[in-house]
């Protein structure tokens, strides 16, 4: 019987957060997601960064929940064993008309509670970021970052161990209010739940329209990123931001130190006419590298070694000056949404998940799982071991010795374990974002084949659906 | 009436000349000049492909057709391959379809291939 | 473990390497290799064509492989499979992992023949999606050949290096549409006989000065719109054609694998993206070697596996007379001229120097000059970038010079 408690409607880092928090109940939980894999919207394509919360608009959500959010992020990060590193960010002025501006957002800053920030001069940011072309520039010590596909698929595994199901290639096509709950149709068969959280990013108002709540449209908003070779990785150390934008608002293109040692480029910002449109643009690309030049003269096109774009769930229309904040609310009875749930979605996800769990808590008296399992233990990577460790572990078997992806030196035998993930994702997305294989300088042009080879099946796809790697069998 | 080919001998790739009857200038070596000349009478090549064998460590040998064969009969000699098995053991040169499609030329494994 | 000389690399020129070695003596030899089996990247190419120079006969890659690794089983050279080094050290150690174990080795001599790479999708930053399809052309040759999978049935192949053009020919044998080979410069970057005999002996139309501009679809490839160029290299706007296909293959360029040669602080040419070396295929660093496809990217094989056997002879030398090349000298690549290998020579010795020209020409002589002095200068009446030129000069011509220039002059 598809017969649920709570149906979570998206497997981003806001969904599979609120399966774990409410994995800690005594409830039966299903996540309802339309792709192969968890992470497939916004959740995976972002810069990974875990804010501070200083910069978003006063006694906001966004604020808010960032701030808390941020403080819970190492104990979460240690119990799903997800990397995690402080780096500091610094908003660099290029010029001495900016160092208003700059003591205006630390003094905001301030206010907002952010520790031991300092306007740092241009021989002390030399010292800091050799790299980097400033006058003067504001550091704030406690940005960090997080690899954001290893910590959604760590928060949907831990969720899954207890007692979370998931619902991969599950798409929701129609819900009725029926049996004092909610029957919820999906190309995969019917589902009957007591509850739903609508957690469906930038589908949240197609959903929320299934049950006649139609408040809100949300607006795509694309951004596109590059991501640099390893070997330009000394190029900074924390985060560099520009100057706020003036003209467009945001925080502008930035780079960030990826926990990988990848340095990421962007986001651009563009708003878009469909949902779908994940492409890179020639423009967008330009304009990515035209911007970071600034703060970084010594990039070269040379050493981007990828690109990928995300679509932002904003709730404003284009050219709006309004500010635009997290929006839960729950409509009808026993139906919660969670609409433009963009920067600093993941850092606040946490906070999210229990503010979900305290609404449902006003209809229901939840009771504890004592059986509840925080901790959840991650993939050997090979890579980051001691030589004792590579060599002990190949003795205890010899499936590690065999390198299938030579760029970041991932193993047979974590390959074979990815493919074995505890959510049973079988794509080869799904073993890139749990093993790195084929994020490195050679995109997997080496390494797929082989990668086939040990999956074994013909019908073998990049991320579900239509997306088979190979046609059909030669002979 | 001319008509100007590129050798595919050897990399040099001479441009050689065909006019009238069999008029052939530009070639830097005799094996030029017979490349000019069954070009432009019965054209040939070389088909490379796979076949696939039974029982071996690899799932697909490389085979050759060992001379070149005629241009029209690739369509009928790419079915024949298609449809061919081979069962390992087997060693370069070993021939998997002797006189393919009647031209007088053998498929022949490239590589060896041991049983599985 | 204590090693003579360690060879990086089996494919073609590492194979050729070790065999020159052993014939000069050197006994202590071992041949690591990261795949399954000797013969590198000959192993998917079942085209034929290798060895014209060298045996004068057209073999096919395994074939041509098998020819070198019969010598190595002949005189039982030491090969590890299966094996990656993972790091190289300036002082000769390295570390290499294998289902055997985690092992340390120090090596009187290297041989670096790690072969090169492919460019990629996002090297080339093709704006649109990012669905299943989009292979570079030795990848979708790796799943064709080796694994039995087809990649795609309506493909779309953009560049017009040897590598794409033997894919266009293997698909279309194989049941698959070719719908264009799109090339960006003016004139094509292949073998003038893989022209004929891949293109146009099946019909398949050839668009130079275009480039791809947009990938599409969702999942899986739907289309790719090309464009032509202008002499800048940009798309020029309105001349935009789309074709329906499902896999867009990436023949665009081979750059030399080089990351052990960095780990060992090796002077690298940022021209030809490989090791700096002598005349002895040295690098900068003493003891080691490099040669083949991750010294420079080659056009033929044999070429290749001559350099490899250069290399595996002053190895030799290294090891059992302590003779090592000089760095006195150095060559440029001047106007016309694209790359120079070797970057520097002794001045004492034969000098035979392999480059390759920057744009297509015709008529030209290459001249080689010591300040104002001609060296050398020969006529060629068609000059291609992809066509790799040698040239060898004497002793008695290479003597007293202060450094070589290599130009085109009319």
């Amino acid at each position: 019987m598809n017969a649920f408690d709570v149906a979570v409607v998206g497997a981003g880092v806001v969904g599979c957060s609120v399966a774990r928090e409410l994995a800690k109940f005594k409830l039966n939980v299903v996540v309802l997601e339309k792709e192969a894999d968890v992470a497939e919207g916004a959740s995976g394509a972002n810069s990974g960064v875990i804010h501070s919360g200083f910069k978003e608009p006063r006694l906001s959500l966004k604020a808010l929940y960032c701030v808390e959010g941020n403080k819970k992020f190492s104990q979460i990060a240690r119990e799903l064993e997800v990397p995690y590193k402080v780096v500091g960010t610094y908003t660099v002025g290029i010029s001495e008309a900016d160092r208003k501006k700059l003591g205006e957002l630390k003094e905001a800053g301030e206010a907002a509670g952010a520790k031991d920030l300092e306007i740092i001069e241009e021989k002390e940011l030399k010292k800091r970021e050799p790299h980097v072309q400033g006058r003067l520039a504001l550091y704030a010590p406690e940005g960090g970052i997080t690899d954001p596909h290893k910590y959604v698929i760590a928060l949907a595994e831990n969720a899954a161990m207890n007692g979370v199901k998931f619902c991969f290639n599950t798409e929701v096509t129609g819900i009725e209010k029926k049996d004092g709950g909610y029957q919820i149709k999906t190309s995969c068969g019917v589902f009957q739940s007591k509850f739903v959280v609508n957690c469906a990013g930038l589908h949240a108002d197609e959903i929320a329209n299934m049950v006649g709540f139609r408040k809100y449209k949300v607006n795509p908003c694309r951004g596109e990123y590059f991501v640099l070779d390893k070997k330009a990785s000394q190029l900074i150390n924390g985060m560099i931001y520009p100057m706020p934008p003036e003209k467009t608002g945001g925080i502008g293109v930035h780079l960030t130190p990826s926990i990988d040692s990848n340095i990421l480029i962007g986001p651009s910002a563009e708003y878009i006419d469909c949902k779908q449109d994940l492409g890179t643009t020639a423009r967008g690309m330009h304009e990515l590298f035209e911007e970071a030049v600034k703060l970084v003269p010594e990039l070269r096109q040379k050493y981007i070694i990828h690109e990928y774009s995300g679509l932002r769930s904003k709730l404003i229309k284009p050219g709006s000056r309004n500010i635009e904040d997290f929006v839960i609310e729950e409509n009808p009875a026993g139906f919660i949404h969670l609409f433009g749930i963009e920067s600093p979605g993941l850092t606040a996800a946490p906070v999210l998940a229990s503010k979900v769990r305290e609404l449902i808590g006003r209809h229901a008296k939840l009771q504890k799982n004592p059986h509840f399992n925080p901790k959840r233990k991650k993939m050997i990577r090979f890579s980051e071991l001691s030589k004792e460790e590579k060599a002990r572990l190949i003795k205890q078997n010899p499936d590690y010795g065999v390198i299938v992806c030579r760029c970041e030196e991932v193993s047979k035998k974590e390959i074979i374990d990815a493919l074995n993930n505890p959510l049973g994702v079988r794509t080869l997305k799904g073993i890139r974002i749990r093993t790195r294989a084929g994020m490195g300088r050679c995109q997997g042009s080496f390494c797929m084949p082989k990668i086939m080879k040990l999956v074994g099946k013909l019908d073998f796809t990049l991320k579900g659906g239509e997306s088979r790697i190979c046609h059909c069998s030669l002979r | 009436m001319t008509r100007e080919i590129v050798c595919i001998i050897c990399p040099n790739g001479c441009r050689i000349r065909i006019s009238g009857r069999l008029k052939i200038m530009g070639h830097k070596c005799h094996k030029g000049f017979e490349y000019a000349v069954k070009e432009s009478t019965n054209p040939e090549r070389v088909i490379t492909s796979s076949v696939k064998v039974i029982n071996g460590e690899l799932p697909l040998a490389s085979v050759k057709t060992n001379s070149p064969i005629p241009k029209v009969e690739i369509k009928k000699i790419m079915e024949i391959i298609k449809k061919a098995r081979i069962k390992a053991p087997l060693n370069t040169g070993d021939v998997i379809v002797k006189n393919i499609c009647g031209s007088g030329v053998d498929l022949v494994a490239t590589r060896k291939v041991r049983r599985k | 473990m204590n090693k003579d000389l360690v060879i990086i690399g089996g494919g073609p020129a590492g194979l050729a390497a070790a065999v020159k070695a052993r014939m000069k003596g050197v006994k202590d030899i071992l041949v690591i290799e990261r795949g399954g089996r000797l013969g590198g990247i000959l192993n998917q190419c079942i085209h034929d064509g290798f060895g014209l120079e060298l045996f004068k006969k057209a073999y096919t890659g395994p074939e041509f492989a098998q020819k070198y690794i019969d010598k190595i089983e002949g005189m039982k050279i030491k090969c590890m499979l299966n094996s990656t080094v993972l790091d190289l050290r300036p002082d000769k150690t390295l570390t290499v992992v294998s289902p055997k174990g985690l092992l340390e080795i120090k090596a009187k001599a290297i041989i670096l023949t790690t072969g090169c790479r492919e460019k990629t999708r996002e090297m080339i930053k093709i704006p649109g999606s990012r669905p299943a399809g989009v292979y570079t052309a030795g990848c979708a040759q790796n799943l064709i050949n080796l694994l039995g999978y087809m990649p795609g049935r309506k493909v779309v192949i953009l560049g017009s290096g040897d590598v794409g053009l033997i894919m266009a020919r293997r698909l279309t044998l194989e049941g698959a549409k070719v719908l264009a080979v799109v090339e960006i410069m003016s004139y094509s970057n292949g073998l003038k006989r893989n022209i004929v005999q891949c293109l146009q002996d099946y019909e398949i139309p050839l668009y130079l000065s275009h480039t791809v501009v947009e990938i599409k679809g969702n999942k899986r490839v739907e289309s790719v719109v090309i464009a032509k160029v202008d002499d800048r290299l940009q798309p020029v706007k309105g001349t935009e054609k789309e074709f329906q296909c499902d896999t867009l293959l990436l023949s665009d360029g081979l750059i030399p694998e080089n990351e052990l040669a960095e780990k060992a602080g090796v002077e690298i040419d940022s021209i030809t993206s490989g090791p700096a070396v002598n005349e002895f295929n040295e690098t900068s660093v003493q003891g080691i070697y490099s040669a083949g496809n991750s010294l420079q990217v080659h056009d033929l094989v044999d070429w290749a596996c001559l350099e490899a056997e250069n290399a595996g002879l002053h190895a030799a030398d290294f090891l059992l007379s302590g003779i090592q090349g000089k760095r006195n000298f150095k060559t440029n690549a001047d106007s016309g001229v694209r790359q120079v290998v070797p970057q520097y020579y002794s001045g004492v010795n034969d000098l035979t120097l392999s480059l390759r020209v920057a744009v297509p020409a015709k008529n030209k002589n290459i001249v080689v000059k010591d300040g104002s002095r001609m060296v050398k200068k020969i006529f060629c009446r068609e000059l291609n970038p992809a066509e790799m030129i040698r040239i060898t000069l004497t002793k008695e011509e290479v003597k007293n010079s202060k450094g070589l220039k290599v130009s085109l002059s009319d």
